[in-house]
């Protein structure tokens, strides 16, 4: 294991350096994930491009949308106070990720880019319609987070290509967001079935507006389409959402392995689909004036 | 006396040791489970950059060495037996230049039928795993027959008039995982040769005496060319008994002429480390409708893998665990170590207890559930009390048993066994031993008056060398911070049975007493002399020798026997007298009695989540016999450690194998628990003075690592229905039995 190891100040300088080194280069972020990987003898670059100096990266903005920075960590998605609210999904995501020491380097970029298919966070950024901004030689585009993974540890990202932040828009009033986790443990734990939704009602309490995101259930994070179209302008009830569990549960794709069997993943998604459906409804009644 | 450099961070582990010019050595490992070696070629990897030496099996002696069967060779030589063994050694200058030398050694190998697990080993014309078995040199008293290695068996009364005269009989099939040690430092050595053809080996090893031998008996050198050093142990729990990366320490440095430091991989850890070994236990049980236990046919079949190591003797105490701490007046028990193409499981804090426990608990439940009866009363009806006799005929004394269950019973709220829907309490008991062997220890009074504490024993984070000097310090009337301890170095230290079987304070700490005896024969002697006061006017009081008046320190009396006499200095030895037990109820049994047996039971309240099996543990009691708490909270430590492991053996942990080769080798997915998995847990210490131990203490560093699987068993049962039979019980289990139920 050794590679040349290189600390740019600007994406500019970034972007060039990993143009220069092609295939032979990878990003670094926080870098649990990366240097996990390298460790295990899985990948070896030749060179690693840190981001840690790079300006620009590592900010959370919220005006008409929110914007975080490629380089936020974990632990800064749980502390921010704009998403203790209708955001608190996104805290719930981040905060159940491995332990202090990973959440206080493993970065929301990092979390997009490694693709996994159990990755809560962006279980939770895809439940909020996130988009990604990829910046490359060939300059900026913007590009939807639902399809930018396309199979474990792949995604869509260019040679060469920074992924520098994820966006998404504000919520509509009445609107609330919840992630729920199963794991064999209560830390240190990679979800064995993860659900995020967001729940927007309208005056009558009919859902307005309904994104389920299913994490470790399929090659990667996914919508659950049927699921949200079941519940289009429809109130939230008990029956209800115990259908849209069962609908959810038969639209994932999920493997058995070490962690869990087949069976048991679509049980879970059946089960914590009405319970984040629930827990949204509950905090919208509490949060309205 | 350990704690402030383990919390601080200062203390030195053998993970730590360094030495000048040293090499770092890796082991090249079967990928095949079964197969007939080839050939096996290190030209390349020896030429690498960085390397100093390659070893095979063609470069060591070929010698078969093993504590009950030597059946184990250091290097596969022409069979491989598991996925995991060794094949090959390198030494170079850095860590990854030895790992990629590994990957150039080349390895031809025919696959071969292979045995995964003991229901295949068992077969009719199932592979051998050792052909020449029979020609093994073996302790004579082993029943062994093919892939069985040991076959240990208590037969008491007679089981079958005891099912007739039961009025029903229930019979009941567990299976258990297996779990690592999952202790924090991995096994390391660092061993150096001088040029008197004496190798010394820096090691975290339990039982350095063991070490030495066992390098001796593969290094073909008398024992007094191998000089074993514990620096510290980061965690061992049984794991760290038998040799580990000693040998290939000792015959890389031998090779290259300079020192050579092996440590051990997570990787390395789940596939080819002693870990527990994976139970299948069957229970037959003949009880009357009033819920008297009339007979107990059980057997209980190791997976011990592809060599004997601590099988045979592990499957001995299963039996004695097996009767559980119950008074059945018809046995027939027997405890099976099986040979199949895996590791060679091993010891794990209290061997053998959590499997048999998990077997026997779970279903004095399920017979109380079918009898109507509460289980705390069916348990109370027939548990063994002061005098009785255990299975094999032992006589027993300070049986803390009632004590145990009532108290955690009260403390877990037990008359209110279900307080609401999906939650319930389980309750668990069971007995453990305080393992024998010798201790001797020398002890010194230093002529600043403080005293040096010589001991073969090491530390292993019990806190047992600090209750070995409460003893001393107790004795001779000096305070613990003027006590020093050396310990576990083979050449130095006096013999000692090692860190293992929750005897270390218990023989060392008795081995203080009969040293401090003649100790203070000598102190008196002199005082008399030097203050010209009859010995019998003269007594030990902190740190001095008083009477008539006068008072000499032990600092002053040091000093005038160094100028006089060489020294205060004094050697106390212990062996634990032996316990008579009836020799004709026992076969092929290496652990016939418990020696000053511990009683024990846990309690635990828990909700269960109908619909995800999660289990929610809300709290969690134990309630032992500790004889004389010594160190009250040294013990509740051992107590919480061995619940938090015991709860990782029964929820999360399991080494999961797949065709012999381990699915979860890495600490992502072999789940032990975290500290938000753990409840607190709350200790209730009950004292009945054991006749042996120092102020009556008894083994406590194991015992709380046996309940725990049977007592959250039993506590999902209460709270759902559901009995699971099988560890880890995983809220996914729970989950898919609900569901089953529920069709």
């Amino acid at each position: 294991m050794t590679f040349d190891y290189h600390e740019p100040t600007s994406v500019r300088e970034a972007i060039e350096l990993s143009a220069r080194f092609g295939g032979d280069g990878r990003f670094l972020a926080g870098g649990t994930d990366l240097m996990v990987q390298i460790h295990r003898g899985r990948l070896n670059p030749r060179h690693v491009v840190s981001l840690q100096c790079v300006p620009g990266l590592d900010g959370i903005e919220v005006d008409g949308a929110v914007r975080l920075g490629a380089r936020v960590t974990h632990r800064r998605l749980e502390s921010a106070e704009a998403f203790q609210g209708a955001l608190r999904g996104l805290a719930e995501g981040a905060e159940v990720v491995g332990g202090h020491q990973v959440r206080n380097v493993a970065t929301v970029g990092g979390n997009i880019v490694n693709a996994s298919p159990a990755a809560d966070v962006v279980v939770v950024l895809l439940a909020l319609d996130a988009t990604l901004t990829c910046l490359g030689p060939a300059g900026e585009r913007t590009v939807a987070l639902d399809g930018f993974a396309t199979a474990p540890g792949v995604t869509g990202l260019r040679p060469n290509e920074l992924l520098t932040r994820a966006s998404f828009p504000r919520l509509a009033p009445r609107s609330a967001t919840v992630f729920l986790k199963a794991g064999r443990r209560r830390a240190m734990e990679i979800s064995i079935a993860c659900v995020a939704a967001r729940v927007t009602l309208d005056d009558l309490e009919r859902c307005q507006d309904v994104r389920i995101a299913l994490g470790a259930v399929a090659p990667t994070a996914i919508r659950a389409r049927a699921a949200e179209r079941h519940l289009e302008a429809r109130p939230l009830t008990d029956g209800l959402m115990r259908e849209t569990g069962r609908i959810a549960a038969a639209e994932c794709r999920p493997i058995g392995d070490v962690r869990a069997s087949a069976r048991y993943r679509a049980l879970l998604v059946a089960t914590l689909v009405p319970r984040a459906l629930a827990r949204c409804l509950e905090r919208i009644k509490l949060g309205a004036p | 006396m350990d704690a402030p450099g383990k919390v601080t961070g200062t203390a030195l582990y053998a993970a730590d040791f360094a030495l000048p010019g040293m090499l770092y050595g890796k082991v090249l490992r079967s990928s095949e489970p079964h197969a007939r070696l080839v050939r096996i070629d290190a030209g390349r990897a020896a030429r690498l950059p960085g390397v100093r030496a390659v070893i095979t099996a063609a470069d060591v002696p070929d010698v078969r060495y093993g504590g009950s069967v030597k059946d184990e060779r250091v290097f596969a030589r022409d069979r491989i037996r598991f996925a995991g063994q060794p094949l090959a050694a390198v030494a170079a200058t850095s860590p990854d230049a030895a790992a990629a030398a590994l990957t150039a050694i080349e390895v031809v190998c025919e696959p071969l039928r292979p045995v995964f697990d003991v229901a295949a080993a068992l077969a009719p014309g199932a592979p051998l795993v050792h052909d020449a078995w029979a020609s093994y040199t073996a302790l004579p008293i082993l029943h062994r027959d093919g892939n069985v290695c040991n076959r240990a068996r208590i037969v008491v009364g007679d089981v079958e008039r005891g099912f007739v005269e039961a009025d029903r009989v229930f019979e009941n099939r567990f299976t258990t995982s297996s779990v690592h040690q999952g202790y924090t430092e991995p096994r390391a050595a660092v061993a150096q040769w001088d040029s008197s053809g004496q190798v010394t080996v820096w090691s975290n090893t339990q039982l350095p005496f063991e070490i030495q031998t066992t390098l001796a008996e593969i290094l073909q050198l008398p024992p007094s060319k191998v000089r074993v050093i514990v620096p510290g142990i980061g965690g061992g729990f049984g794991g760290k008994l038998r040799i580990g990366v000693e040998h290939f320490a000792a015959l890389l440095a031998m090779k290259t002429g300079r020192p050579v430091k092996v440590m051990t991989t997570s990787e390395e850890e789940l596939t080819a480390a002693y870990a527990r070994q994976p139970a299948t236990v069957a229970v037959k049980t003949g009880v009357t409708n009033d819920g008297r236990l009339t007979a107990r046919e059980a057997r209980l079949w190791f997976d011990t893998g592809a060599f004997a190591g601590s099988g045979p003797g592990v499957a001995s105490v299963a039996t004695l665990m097996l009767a559980g701490p119950y008074r059945i007046p018809n046995l027939l028990l027997e405890g099976f170590a099986v040979y199949t193409n895996k590791t060679n499981f091993g010891s794990f804090r209290a061997p053998s207890g959590p499997q048999a426990n998990f077997a026997v608990e779970s279903q004095m439940d399920i017979i109380a559930d079918a009898l109507g009866l509460d289980p705390l009363e069916l348990r109370l009806k027939n548990i063994v009390r002061e005098g009785e006799e255990g299975p094999t005929g032992q006589v027993l004394t300070a049986v803390g048993l009632e004590e145990c269950l009532r108290r955690a019973a009260d403390a877990i709220g037990w008359r209110d066994r279900r307080p609401e829907v999906g939650r319930g309490k389980g309750i668990a008991c069971g007995w453990w031993t305080t393992t024998g062997g010798s201790s001797g220890v020398y002890v010194k009074v230093n002529p600043d008056g403080t005293v040096a504490l010589n001991t073969g024993a090491a530390e292993i984070g019990t806190a047992a060398l600090t209750g070995a000097a409460q003893v001393l310090a107790e004795d001779l009337g000096v305070q613990m911070a003027d006590i020093n301890v050396v310990s576990a170095d083979t050449l130095s230290t006096p013999f000692d049975f090692g860190a293992q079987g929750s005897r270390t304070a218990f023989a060392v700490g008795n081995a203080c007493r009969a040293a401090v005896a003649d100790l203070k024969r000598q102190i008196l002697a002199l005082a008399s002399k030097h203050l010209g006061v009859e010995e019998s006017a003269l007594a030990l009081r902190e740190g001095s020798v008083v009477g008539a008046g006068k008072r000499a320190t032990l600092g002053e009396l040091a000093r005038i026997s160094q100028a006089s006499g060489g020294g205060l200095i004094a050697h106390g030895t212990f062996v634990a007298p032996p316990t008579p037990y009836d020799t004709k109820r026992v076969e092929g049994h290496v652990y016939p009695a418990f020696h000053s047996p511990s009683f024990h039971a846990h309690a635990t309240d828990l909700s269960v989540d109908a619909e995800t099996g999660e289990i929610t543990i809300h709290r969690y009691v134990v309630a032992q016999d500790v004889g004389f708490a010594m160190n009250p909270a040294a013990i509740e430590g051992q107590i919480e450690g061995g619940v938090a492991q015991g709860l990782g053996q029964a929820l999360s942990e399991e080494i999961v194998y797949e065709n012999g080769r381990v699915l979860n080798a890495n600490l992502t997915d072999y789940k032990m628990p975290t500290a938000r998995d753990v409840p607190r847990v709350e200790s209730i210490l009950v004292q009945h003075p054991s006749l042996v131990g120092p102020f009556g203490a008894k083994g406590v560093g194991e015992p709380p690592n046996i309940e725990p699987p049977a007592a959250i068993a039993n506590a999902v049962a209460s709270a759902t229905g559901v009995r699971i039979t099988s560890l880890p019980i995983t809220a996914e289990k729970v989950a898919l039995a609900l569901r089953e139920r529920a069709k």
